[in-house]
Parts: C-alpha cells; sequence; structure tokens
C-alpha cells in the first residue's frame, strides 16, 4: 500500500472539528478515502461533505440577518 | 452625536505566507526560497490591495522582512502609498526568508518568543532595512502580540511609532488545542479594542501618562466576543477566511451573512463607548492561497474577501464607515480618548441561536466579563490594576506564556458547575430560606447599559428565585466607577410573596490564579478579614479552614505570584464577611460575605483590585 497524501481540497476531520480540533486528513488514492491520523474517522469525499453539513448544526442564527444587537 | 466607525485594513506582503509552505509544499522538502512560493505570495498581496481600492477603501501595508528584500513589494508599496494614501508600515510578522534563516540560524518567527537580545537585534535589522528601502523609518508595526519589552524598546529607539498590532483576542490554549496542540500564540487575556497599552504590561492599559508606552495597540482582528471566549477564537473574528475555517458559510450559495453581522455588532457598540467604535481587518495571504484551505475553493476564498470589502466599501459610501490608516488611527485615538476612560460592550448571541447575553468591560484596572445567561456572574476577571511584569520569550520565565492571569475564568476553572465535588471560579451570589438555597448563575436574565457622569452601569432584568413556599424578585445591578478600581454590585430586593420573611443573600466570588486550565501552587496565597481595629488570617495550605467576623470591612486574597491584592468589602455592619481556604481538588479561595435580606432592601458590595506590594 502506497503512503496517503493531500486530496484535490484539503479536507478537514469532520469528527474532530466538532470538538473543535482542526486535523487535515490524508487521502488513500487506493480505497479513494480520507483518514484521520489522530481519531478513528474514515470517509470518502461524499461522507465528508455530508458531516460538514452536520457540523453546523450548532450555529442556527447563521444564515439570519441581525438588525438589532441589544434587549432594550 | 454622531457615532464614528473606524476600520483599519491591513494587507502584508509576506513572501512565505504561515500555511502556504506546509499546505502548498506538502510531499516536497522543504524550500521557502521557491520561486512559485515568492510569486504566488506577492500575486495574493496584490489582489487584496486591488479589492481594497476598488471599494474605495485605503490600507496600510505592513511590509515584513522578506518583503524588504524584493524589489517589486517595495515598489508596488510606493506606488500605492502614492495613489491611494496608503500608509507603509513595518510587519515583525513575515520575518522567514532565506535571509533571516541564515543570520539568525533559526525557524522561530514570532517576534515575543525571541530572547530579549534577538528581539533588539532583530528589530534593528528589520527597521534598518526598512529605511535603507524607503529613507524613512514606519510609524506603525505589530505582530500578533507586542511585549512590553519589546514595545519599549522600538519606542525608545525608534520614537516615531505611534501605533502597532499588539495582541490576539483570546488566542490561548483554546487556540493550541484547535490546532491539535501546535500553536504556541498564548496570549489570552488583553483587550479587545484598541487601548493605550502601559509600559509594563502591553495587556493592561496605562493608567496615566507615566504609565503610558507612547503607542496606540489594536487587536488583531476584531473577535466576537461570545463566539470567541468559548470557542475556536480563529472562527470568529473580522476575517472573512476565519468564518468559511468556522464552517460558518452555505455550502451552496457561499453566503456568510454572520460576517455582516459581526461587524454590525461592533458598530453598534459606539453607544457604549461615547459615539465611537472599531473594527479592523488583517488577512495574511497564506489565506488566499490558490491551492483553497481546506475546504474551501480559491474561487470562495477569494469571493470572501471581495464581499468582506465591499461591505465595508458600502458602509463608507453610505457615510457610516471611516477608513484609516494605523497612524492615523493612533492620532484620532490619542485625540478622542483619555487613560481612564473604559471600553464597554453589552455582547449578544449572534450566532448560535441562543440569546446569551455578556458584557465586556476593561479599563487600566481590570478586564471583566458578566454573563447574563447567569444572573450577571462575573466569569473572568483579570487584574490589570497589578500592572504585572511579565517578560516573555527565550531567556525568560514565560517562553511562549504571554496571557495576562486570571483571578476568575470559567472555561479554564468551571465556572458554576463542577463535577460531583470542588467549586469553580466565579463571582455570584446564593440566597437561601428555609434550608433552600438558589444561586444567581441559575437565573437566566438581560442586563441594559447606562451612564451617569463617570460611571457605567449595567441594570438587569429582574429575576425571580423561587422557594418551596416563598417567591422573591430581586435586581441587580453593576456599577463601573471610572478609575475607581472596583466594581460595586448591587442587590435589590423589589418584591417577596411574604413581605415579613426574611432571607439571607451569600455574595461570594471563588478565585484563583493562572492562565492555562491547569491549578497554579496556591501555597503563597493569604487570606484575611478584618474589621479594621482586628483580623484573622488564613495561610494557604489546602486544609480547608474557614474564618468569618461579623462587622468585617473587607476580606482579602494576596496573590504574590500576579501581585495582586483582590478583596471584597461592603459597609453594612451586620453582614458577615468570611474567608474560605480551598484543598487539593479544589485549589480555589473563597472572598464573601452573607447577611439577612427583608423585603424592599438593598445589599452592596464591592469587588476592589490593587497591586500587591
Amino acid at each position: 500500500m502506497a503512503q496517503s497524501g493531500k486530496g484535490k481540497l484539503n479536507y478537514r476531520c469532520p469528527s474532530c472539528f466538532m470538538r473543535d480540533l482542526d486535523i487535515d486528513m490524508f487521502y488513500d488514492k487506493d480505497k479513494n478515502e480520507y483518514h484521520c491520523i489522530r481519531c478513528q474517522y474514515v470517509g470518502t469525499e461524499e461522507d465528508i461533505l455530508e458531516k460538514n453539513e452536520m457540523v453546523r448544526f450548532r450555529y442556527r442564527d447563521a444564515m439570519k440577518r441581525f438588525t438589532k444587537f441589544d434587549f432594550d | 452625536m454622531d457615532n464614528k466607525f473606524i476600520v483599519n485594513i491591513i494587507h502584508r506582503p509576506e513572501m512565505v505566507p504561515e500555511y502556504a509552505e506546509k499546505v502548498t509544499g506538502h510531499g516536497k522538502e522543504e524550500d521557502i526560497g521557491r520561486k512559485a512560493l515568492l510569486t504566488e505570495s506577492l500575486d495574493i498581496f496584490k489582489t487584496q490591495q486591488s479589492i481594497a481600492h476598488k471599494n474605495g477603501l485605503k490600507t496600510t501595508i505592513q511590509m515584513t522582512y522578506a518583503s524588504l528584500f524584493n524589489d517589486e513589494a517595495v515598489e508596488l508599496a510606493k506606488a500605492d502609498h502614492e495613489k491611494y494614501g496608503d500608509e507603509i508600515a513595518l510587519s515583525l510578522l513575515g520575518l522567514p526568508c532565506k535571509e533571516f534563516r541564515e543570520k539568525y540560524k533559526t525557524k522561530d518567527f514570532c517576534i515575543w518568543m525571541f530572547s530579549m537580545e534577538d528581539k533588539k537585534s532583530i528589530v534593528d535589522d528589520v527597521f534598518g532595512k526598512f529605511h535603507d528601502r524607503f529613507g524613512f523609518y514606519p510609524e506603525s508595526t505589530g505582530s500578533y502580540y507586542m511585549d512590553a519589552d519589546l514595545v519599549n524598546y522600538i519606542k525608545e529607539k525608534y520614537p516615531m511609532v505611534k501605533c502597532a498590532v499588539a495582541t490576539c483576542w483570546e488566542e490561548g490554549p483554546k487556540a493550541y488545542h484547535t490546532c491539535n496542540n501546535s500553536w504556541y500564540t498564548f496570549m489570552d487575556g488583553g483587550p479587545w479594542a484598541p487601548w493605550i497599552p502601559s509600559k509594563q504590561n502591553v495587556h493592561a492599559p496605562a493608567a496615566n501618562e507615566e504609565e503610558d508606552s507612547g503607542i496606540v495597540a489594536i487587536p488583531h482582528l476584531s473577535r466576537d466576543l461570545l463566539a470567541c471566549y468559548d470557542g475556536n477564537g480563529s472562527n470568529f473574528g473580522t476575517h472573512p477566511q476565519n468564518v468559511l475555517r468556522g464552517m460558518i458559510y452555505d455550502s451552496k450559495t457561499w453566503d456568510f451573512p454572520y460576517l455582516y453581522n459581526l461587524i454590525d455588532q461592533y458598530r453598534d457598540l459606539a453607544k457604549y463607548n461615547n459615539g465611537y467604535a472599531y473594527n479592523m481587518m488583517f488577512v495574511g495571504p497564506g489565506w488566499m492561497n490558490k491551492m483553497g484551505r481546506w475546504e474551501a475553493p480559491y474561487e470562495l476564498l477569494l469571493k470572501s474577501y471581495e464581499d468582506g470589502m465591499a461591505y465595508y466599501g458600502q458602509l463608507k459610501k453610505e457615510g457610516k464607515l471611516d477608513d484609516m490608516t494605523m497612524a492615523e488611527f493612533a492620532d484620532y485615538y490619542r485625540q478622542k480618548k483619555t487613560f481612564t476612560e473604559p471600553e464597554c460592550a453589552l455582547w449578544r448571541d449572534i450566532l448560535y441561536g441562543s440569546d446569551k447575553q455578556l458584557f465586556w468591560y476593561c479599563d487600566p484596572f481590570m478586564r471583566v466579563c458578566a454573563n447574563m445567561d447567569q444572573g450577571g456572574a462575573i466569569v473572568d476577571l483579570r487584574p490589570y490594576a497589578a500592572k504585572l511584569e511579565w517578560p516573555v520569550g527565550i531567556g525568560t520565565k514565560h517562553i511562549t506564556d504571554a496571557s495576562y492571569p486570571f483571578l476568575i475564568q470559567e472555561k479554564y476553572r468551571a465556572g458554576y458547575f463542577t463535577h460531583y465535588a470542588g467549586e469553580g471560579t466565579v463571582r455570584s451570589a446564593k440566597l437561601t430560606y428555609n434550608g433552600e438555597e438558589v444561586d444567581l448563575c441559575l437565573c437566566r436574565t438581560k442586563a441594559h447599559f447606562s451612564q451617569e457622569g463617570n460611571t457605567r452601569i449595567l441594570t438587569l432584568d429582574p429575576v425571580d428565585i423561587e422557594f418551596y413556599n416563598l417567591t422573591v424578585k430581586l435586581q441587580t445591578k453593576m456599577y463601573f466607577e471610572e478609575g475607581s478600581s472596583a466594581i460595586k454590585i448591587e442587590r435589590n430586593i423589589l418584591e417577596m410573596s411574604n413581605p415579613d420573611a426574611e432571607v439571607e443573600i451569600n455574595e461570594y466570588m471563588v478565585a484563583c490564579y493562572g492562565t492555562t486550565e491547569y491549578t497554579e501552587d496556591m501555597s503563597n496565597i493569604t487570606l484575611s478579614c478584618t474589621d479594621g481595629a482586628s483580623s484573622k488570617e488564613i495561610k494557604y495550605e489546602y486544609k480547608c479552614r474557614e474564618e468569618q467576623m461579623q462587622g468585617a470591612t473587607e476580606v482579602v486574597a494576596v496573590v504574590p505570584e500576579i501581585e495582586t491584592r483582590v478583596s471584597l468589602s461592603c459597609e453594612k455592619k451586620a453582614a458577615v464577611g468570611y474567608i474560605k481556604e480551598g484543598y487539593a481538588f479544589s485549589p480555589m479561595f473563597t472572598l464573601g460575605y452573607t447577611t439577612k435580606l427583608k423585603d424592599k432592601e438593598v445589599f452592596a458590595t464591592w469587588l476592589n483590585l490593587a497591586k500587591a506590594n
């Protein structure tokens, strides 16, 4: 098995991102999958993109435009 | 009064951008002189400059050491200065390049981490090289952090320097963890908005002319004062690509209203600061890498910068924004700000949908955060009154740790909630009645800001405290009197369901000291209470002891390691002051007062900070 490298985009581990860790993943071209070298996450690009949508759950107001910043 | 919202846009031609060599160079032997890397870096700088100018914004060009060896970078800076009025300044970021490595024989790149000898040598080298290229010395400089010894040296040798990027707000252990424990920038505990640093400690604002370091400091970016305090700071600031890093955008439309909300909330802070508000945007070229950055392709990186700058440009066109260079801003700030005038920010959550609200206060004596989601409890406290001299860099006791120490830090020292045993740091109050106890930390509320003379007042919405057979309506008010080095906290009993009832209130502060999550040795701390005539004392030995005194005028802790004397005081003779030592599993100390309160009564206590001599 050859060494892993960087993919076409440099994806972070979605599992680590959810615990506030930015960890670059590495790409295994033989298996067409990315893997995290810190935790146990392994996934295809499609799976990463899906999980990246999931990590946004906490930003409930990310798409809202605020016009008032106090509670007066 | 017309509000003034000022922005500093800063660009640096960094010939070897942080990240770029690591990212684009993966799989290659390290070569920071690679031509492709140098060309790309300069192209990014040109792109950034062009986007700002297209939107009618002037910039401060912070030349890096590496860029001073590049004729094209120097000529670009001169041309943009002539054409757009951009300031040509000098950054102490961007040191790495072949010339630097050969001369200093190190891969260190953070100026505050070098030995003092090297700091002087590098500063002279970089300032000298700048003078050689431009024929004058810069008026502005900066890094992610500038320690006091460094600033004092620069000001002594190059007195024309008037402005510096001097800290990155709450970049500390949280940033370290986010970077897999590999990013050694520990600089928690500083101001979030421009300030005049003291000669003793850059984080602590100067209280008077004698303490004035001679520069105006600006933070590296304007950070989200709620999101940044808890999460990874690098996701929540006026840095479009940081917002992408946090994945705070729609992955299909590439929209990111959060950035505009953040800018607008900063604009809104003018109402707490005599009509003035400030923003800073400083995107290093590594964030606009052609290879993309993490999951964001180059096109998105570019779009985010264009959109962010377009928003500032639109505000300027609407007359809602003044763009200034750093040096221009320093002149404006000096003319507008007094030494003791605080910086205030009543800040709401604009991201998570929680409606949480924090109040941040910063003056030459303290930096404080009160959390309205915890009944106005103080959840962060930095005793600037100590003006702690804290040299950093190789050869000092704090090689990388430039944070200003805390007495209270709810994230690093638990705050209200602990696991089964012990206590966390917080300044709050508990009410007891017939064996039941309620902490105000569990009473969520909102606050309103007002100012009377030189006192800033935070008035919290009343909260209901429900006991089994008694309901108490209580209102908290916090008073920050300019220059007093104290916070007065009033609890007003507005109403009781049984007007004849009497409740006990326990005003308390659990504290310790430190700069990280891990406990420090508490053995040198002394606790005492006094009524003016007599006193009781506990020398800290982790023995869980307590003392109390009726009519105590003050309960005190002296923390020699951070040269801080902190106390609670009250004027009510019937109140009982107490001190509590901690133990190994709860390495804290507690200062407090208890007293009985009836309907319509008010109880006031003061939290006082001073330098321990």
